[in-house]
């Protein structure tokens, strides 16, 4: 009965070790292409406006953009009706690519050092990284979850979480003016010139 | 000089209940949690408060949450000068683009990347001092030891600091940094509250007094403190300004363009990072 035991807790063990440094790894690998995806397209770029028509689509298979916007915007998010969910998305996407774009520098590549992978919830990984570029070195974690393949929900730059950053923004304009007043916000900000 | 001694009590005074007020007023779950807990920790000393900060972590817990992997909060600190901060913030930006960034225009154009950057890395080790006593102060004798080691390779390998030796080996290249602000926050002190410095941006009560710490413990300040101070004792504090501009206005313009409200991101963003080097 005893042996029964031990040999079922140790099956259930390592089916929970291996399960655990599968997804670290997978989330890894999908990290690591994603990255490779974009810098090769910025290696090849000559200009800025070609790599930030192109970079749009390589960034929309890996970022989930609409958890981002989900989370950006709390819990005012239940209010939004459909096509103002998607509306929203759209927006924030359009905000988030031009961001994420607009970094980079023609002929000068960043550097990406991976550091080590850690499972901070069931189906969320997040992966350390140092980014060294143009001479200075950040600490960049990249927060992974699963859904239908891993996807980049959040990005930690020392310490600062772009999704957090948004959320202390929309909520006063949320709470002041409700969803109108949010997509408002978002289209004023991503009509923004670069 | 006693009317001054008397004018410093009465600002120690004001000044140490605010710095150990608790500050972040986070409403999330963990990252709201643990953000405060760095001011919490201090004002946490009898069993009022102790009730008390329960109660507001209960409080915390019950925030609604968009689904089940959400633990965003928002990050945010006291701001009870806020009308004023955002004087501040609009005059700091417009001194950004009138006065500050032509200078660093001139500054990128004239000296060239790998010089400037060659400056850049010099002034940062020279700020050796800042990093070894608050290491000390905060009791972190291995750190000392690494900053040093770090320092010595980069004046003696690099060049009195132009080349940054240390990054080839990563236990110096990842060490943290550490100011007077960190120390004060180490020691349990909260943010107080915000603060848009005129000319300098973001800060708290805390951290902008520890910015006292920090100058008076660069070198490249201490020019100033002598008696009978001559006029080229000025240069190297504007060297060091200088130097930092185009990093730090290229930071800021990337906050402004991509930011719902400039001075709610700046100030989240300040409040995440300094809440994360204090864990470092």
């Amino acid at each position: 009965m005893k042996r029964r035991l031990i040999l079922t807790f140790a099956a259930l063990t390592t089916a929970g070790v291996t399960f655990g440094a599968s997804s670290l790894e997978s989330a890894q690998t999908r990290l690591k292409a994603a990255v490779g995806e974009v810098l090769a397209l910025a290696g090849r770029a000559t200009d800025k406006p070609t790599l930030m028509k192109q970079i749009g689509p390589v960034l929309e298979k890996h970022i989930s953009f609409d958890v981002m916007t989900r989370r950006a915007i709390g819990p005012g998010w239940r209010e939004f009706d459909a096509a103002q969910q998607k509306q929203a998305i759209g927006l924030f996407t359009k905000l988030i690519i031009r961001s994420y774009g607009s970094r980079f520098t023609i002929g000068q590549m960043p550097e990406v050092k991976y550091q080590s992978a850690a499972e901070a919830a069931a189906g969320r990984v997040d992966v350390s990284t140092f980014t060294i570029y143009q001479g200075s070195r950040y600490s960049v974690v990249y927060r992974m979850e699963e859904a239908e393949g891993w996807h980049t929900t959040d990005v930690v730059i020392e310490g600062v979480s772009m999704v957090a950053n948004y959320r202390s923004q929309f909520d006063p304009v949320y709470k002041k003016g409700g969803v109108s007043a949010v997509l408002a916000a978002l289209e004023k900000s991503a009509a923004r010139s670069e | 000089m006693t009317m001054q001694r008397r004018l410093l009590g009465l600002m120690l005074v004001v000044v140490c209940p605010l710095l150990t007020q608790c500050a972040s007023v986070g409403k999330g779950k963990r990252a709201g949690v643990e953000l405060s807990r760095a001011g919490e920790a201090a004002a946490v000393k009898d069993e009022k408060s102790v009730v008390k900060a329960e109660k507001k972590a209960e409080v915390k817990e019950e925030a609604p949450v968009v689904d089940d992997l959400d633990e965003y909060s928002v990050v945010d600190v006291a701001d009870p000068l806020e009308r004023m901060n955002r004087v501040s913030f609009w005059c700091n930006d417009k001194m950004y683009l009138i006065v500050f960034r032509p200078i660093s225009k001139g500054y990128e154009k004239v000296i060239p990347k790998r010089l400037r950057n060659g400056i850049f890395n010099a002034f940062e080790n020279a700020k050796y001092p800042v990093r070894l006593g608050n290491s000390l102060l905060q009791g972190k004798f291995k750190r000392m030891g690494l900053h040093t080691e770090k320092f010595l390779l980069n004046t003696v390998g690099g060049i009195g600091g132009l080349i940054r030796v240390s990054d080839k080996f990563p236990k110096l290249a990842e060490l943290p940094d550490e100011d007077t602000g960190k120390t004060f926050a180490k020691w349990g002190m909260g943010h107080g509250f915000y603060l848009v410095i005129p000319f300098m941006g973001p800060s708290s009560l805390r951290d902008g007094v520890g910015l006292i710490g920090d100058y008076a413990m660069n070198p490249v300040n201490w020019g100033v403190f002598w008696s009978g101070s001559h006029d080229w004792t000025a240069i190297p504090p504007a060297m060091n300004t200088l130097r930092a501009l185009p990093g730090q206005l290229a930071l800021y313009d990337e906050t402004k363009r991509d930011a719902i409200d400039p001075y709610l991101a700046v100030r989240s963003g300040y409040v995440q990072f300094r809440a994360a080097s204090v864990k470092k």
